[in-house]
């Protein structure tokens, strides 16, 4: 008897002829979220399989895999022979172990059950149902379980493949959901250090894009610390993202200039600005094909719909934000089932909130912010900045 | 990290442990691994050893009868005294203003479990405001803690004036005292200083990290915080770290031998010196420590139109690291900033330089060209 996890996709399934690139991206994706490891990999029609893997990962294992995108549930179960000669002897035996352990476990008085079994393997004369009937034996002798087909308690599976093995397993532990990262193209992120933008990320991970993260410092106004703790952030969602490669842009030049000769209320909306614009530069350098950044609408100044329109001018590629429509508490939510939340709250300055002009425009005018930004060399402070980027 | 010339002027954050004091802690690892509480000889030995750097301790510090319990440093001395003497339900208890976070925040946790606790104003040098101390004694009092020196000032509490007072005005209250930033720094003399109980730790003195002490007094009645094996008698159970204890040891005899702190002439004329040329230099800066009454290795300085904060990472560019005090982020504004009485443009360019023996004279002026220059391009660019 070996111990096994099967893995089930979701979304990918419906897909006609590319179902094969997508899979092997899948694929791809769940060797290099196990990387930590040993373990054997097989598919298996429709599902993956790991095996061989030390037990005490078991846990670990099984929590990466359900931050892999593309996955829509496990199973942890045993692979056993079938033995229809031999009256089903390994699944019975396995049959027995389950039902005894949920037993124990059940606190509910009366619990009902369900067999549930599928017979690929259609050299056994049986059909499925006589044979869950015939299994469904082993649970009824070892517990005080009952059956009821309709409203259950526990269902146990058996999984009759066509090699001569079995899966027998009770429980089906739901993954993420959504596409494998990399099918739906490479996305730059903005990545501040806030709340919102590691779960921008996680949502475009979900639809199955890759991303690469860009993060703007601003020394000595921003500390070292502020850009480690983006690092981290990106760290954390790495497990969702398939690792998110992250540049640090030095922004503090532009800031100053802005401030210099740029009217204060027009100072968040032409800093944003630049940012789309740096980032566009890039995105292109690095092949991505959109930008992706962790606004919602009204949340602040910067994030009206005017203001959004005139940064988005300066942007050469589609803004994507996944929390446009998101309430604070949602997006908070968000961050705390994928762990960022901790992280996002340490009190580091970042470069969005040195020189925050007491009024801000709250619905820019697009021709006066373009006439304020004429003081300034655009191209040059935009290529200095670009320049000055490096790689953490 | 990469390897260039630093100038270190943070030393009342963490001094750098001393080549003698490692080599201590070292040896000790090595071959001073045993069980101090196990049965065989060379346990009984280290046991003794520890006794006798105890009694040594207690003797620099000019202690009356007591003891001398090691704890894991500054942090968990001060949360033992605060928390772990007799204290009736509800009495109340007197905290300074601004103490360090950790008397602070147990402090306002045991306000939390029902004591009437009462926050002493501070004066602008830090040190607390005697007479609102006095206005609220009474007999109810059982517990009362004040620094000995500011870890933001430098400022000097007269502990022995507040003690006599103390005790005339509430007989049945404990004194504790947290020295962490003056021991080492000035003489310390416990019989004194009249205090019933004294936090010191190891690594503001060029010891290392992990290692500190509880004073207290014969006859102040105190429970353990931590329960377990019962060493240092039953008030701080678990194996003592025997490596830490002799590294502290090696760094006091340091400080004894060179007469640091009855002999501070060095590091109080660096103090003096940098004053002088930051004055003299930089226009618009109030000095918040005072010349006398303060330990001498602090100067805590607020600059206007900057951010501490801010300077701070630009003197980094040049090897030199700052402290801007304890509390030291735009979303927990320090207590103690709010409390200086500071105007709108100092307020928030407190910095704190604080020097060790290990300084040299000649960095001064280096320190200060580099700040005049940073501090030039910085308040150009003051918020809006």
């Amino acid at each position: 008897m070996d111990r096994v996890i099967i893995i089930r996709y979701g979304e990918i399934f419906l897909k006609g002829k590319n179902k094969s690139y997508f899979e092997s991206l899948l694929i791809n994706n769940i060797k290099n979220s196990l990387k930590r490891y040993k373990f054997e990999f097989f598919r298996s029609q429709g599902r993956y399989i790991v095996g061989n893997y030390d037990i005490n990962c078991e846990y670990e294992i099984i929590d990466s895999l359900k931050k892999v995108f593309g996955i829509y549930s496990l199973s942890v179960a045993d692979r056993v022979e079938t033995e229809y000669e031999n009256g089903f002897a390994g699944v019975n035996e396995s049959l027995k172990r389950l039902a005894m352990d949920a037993a124990s476990d059940c606190l509910k008085p009366k619990p009902t059950f369900r067999m549930t079994v599928k017979r690929a393997d259609k050299r056994i004369p049986m059909r499925s149902c006589e044979i869950a009937a015939f299994l469904a034996d082993t649970v009824l002798k070892n517990t005080d379980f009952t059956v009821n087909l309709t409203y259950y308690d526990y269902e146990f599976f058996v999984d009759i493949r066509e090699n001569g093995y079995s899966y027998v397993y009770s429980d089906v532990i739901y993954g993420s959901g959504g596409l494998p990262v990399g099918c739906s193209s490479k996305g730059m992120l903005l990545l501040s250090g806030g709340i919102d933008s590691p779960v921008a990320a996680y949502m475009m991970a979900k639809r199955g894009m890759k991303q690469v993260a860009v993060h703007f410092a601003s020394p000595p106004y921003t500390s070292e610390r502020a850009t480690a703790k983006v690092a981290e952030l990106r760290d954390i969602v790495d497990a969702y993202t398939a690792h998110m490669p992250l540049y640090v842009v030095p922004f503090t030049e532009i800031q100053l200039e802005i401030h210099e000769k740029c009217p204060a209320e027009f100072m968040i909306t032409i800093m944003r600005r630049f940012m789309m614009r740096i980032a566009t530069v890039l995105a292109k350098r690095e092949g991505c094909t959109a930008l992706v950044t962790g606004e919602s609408l009204g949340q602040v100044a910067s994030q009206t719909v005017e203001s959004m329109t005139s940064t988005e001018s300066c942007a050469g590629l589609p803004i994507f934000r996944p929390l446009i429509a998101f309430d604070k508490e949602e997006t908070m939510a968000l961050a705390q089932k994928i762990g960022t939340y901790e992280t996002s709250i340490q009190p580091f300055e970042d470069c969005c909130t040195i020189f925050l002009p007491k009024n801000p425009s709250i619905h820019p005018n697009l021709k006066k912010v373009e006439e304020a930004e004429r003081k300034l060399e655009i191209d040059e402070l935009v290529k200095r900045a670009v320049e000055g980027t490096y790689k953490v | 990290m990469t390897e260039r010339s630093v100038i270190y002027l943070d030393n009342a954050a963490t001094s750098p442990i001393r080549e003698e004091v490692l080599n201590a802690m070292t040896q000790a690892m090595r071959s001073d691994y045993f069980n101090p509480s196990a049965l065989y000889a060379p346990s009984a030995e280290i046991s003794a050893e520890i006794r006798r750097i105890r009694s040594e301790i207690c003797a620099a510090l000019h202690a009356p009868e007591g003891e001398m319990y090691f704890t894991s440093g500054g942090t968990e001395s001060n949360n033992t005294a605060l928390f772990c003497t007799r204290k009736p339900k509800g009495s109340r208890i007197i905290v300074g203003m601004g103490e360090h976070d950790s008397v602070y925040a147990p402090a306002n946790e045991l306000k939390a479990r029902g004591y009437d606790v009462r926050f002493v104003p501070i004066m602008r040098d830090g040190t607390i405001d005697a007479r609102e101390f006095e206005n609220l004694l009474d007999e109810s009092v059982s517990l009362i803690s004040v620094m000995h020196a500011s870890n933001e000032t430098g400022g000097i509490n007269d502990i022995a004036a507040l003690v006599k007072l103390a005790k005339k005005r509430a007989p049945k209250c404990v004194f504790h005292s947290d020295g962490v930033q003056a021991a080492g720094k000035i003489p310390v003399n416990l019989r004194a200083l009249g205090v019933d109980m004294y936090s010191v730790s190891a690594h503001k003195i060029h010891g290392p990290k992990g290692i500190g002490a509880l004073f207290i007094k014969k006859g102040v009645s105190a429970k353990p915080l931590l329960f377990g094996g019962g060493q240092e008698k039953g008030m701080r159970s678990g194996t003592e770290n025997f490596p830490s204890i002799a590294a502290m040891r090696e760094a006091i005899r340091i400080y004894i031998e060179n007469e640091y702190a009855t002999n501070y002439s060095k590091i109080s004329k660096y103090r003096e010196l940098f004053k002088a040329r930051l004055t003299e230099i930089v226009s618009d800066i109030e000095i918040i420590t005072p010349t006398h009454n303060s330990v001498p290795n602090i100067l805590t300085v607020a600059f206007k139109d900057v951010r501490g904060e801010v300077l701070l990472h630009s003197l980094e560019n040049y090897g030199i690291y700052v402290g801007i005090g304890s509390a030291c982020s735009s979303h927990h504004e320090s207590r103690f900033k709010s409390l200086l009485g500071l105007d709108d443009r100092h307020r928030d360019g407190v910095v704190r330089f604080s020097f060790s023996e290990e300084n040299d004279l000649s960095e001064i002026d280096f320190v200060v060209d580099c700040i005049k220059r940073e501090l030039e391009i910085l308040t150009k660019y003051r918020r809006i």
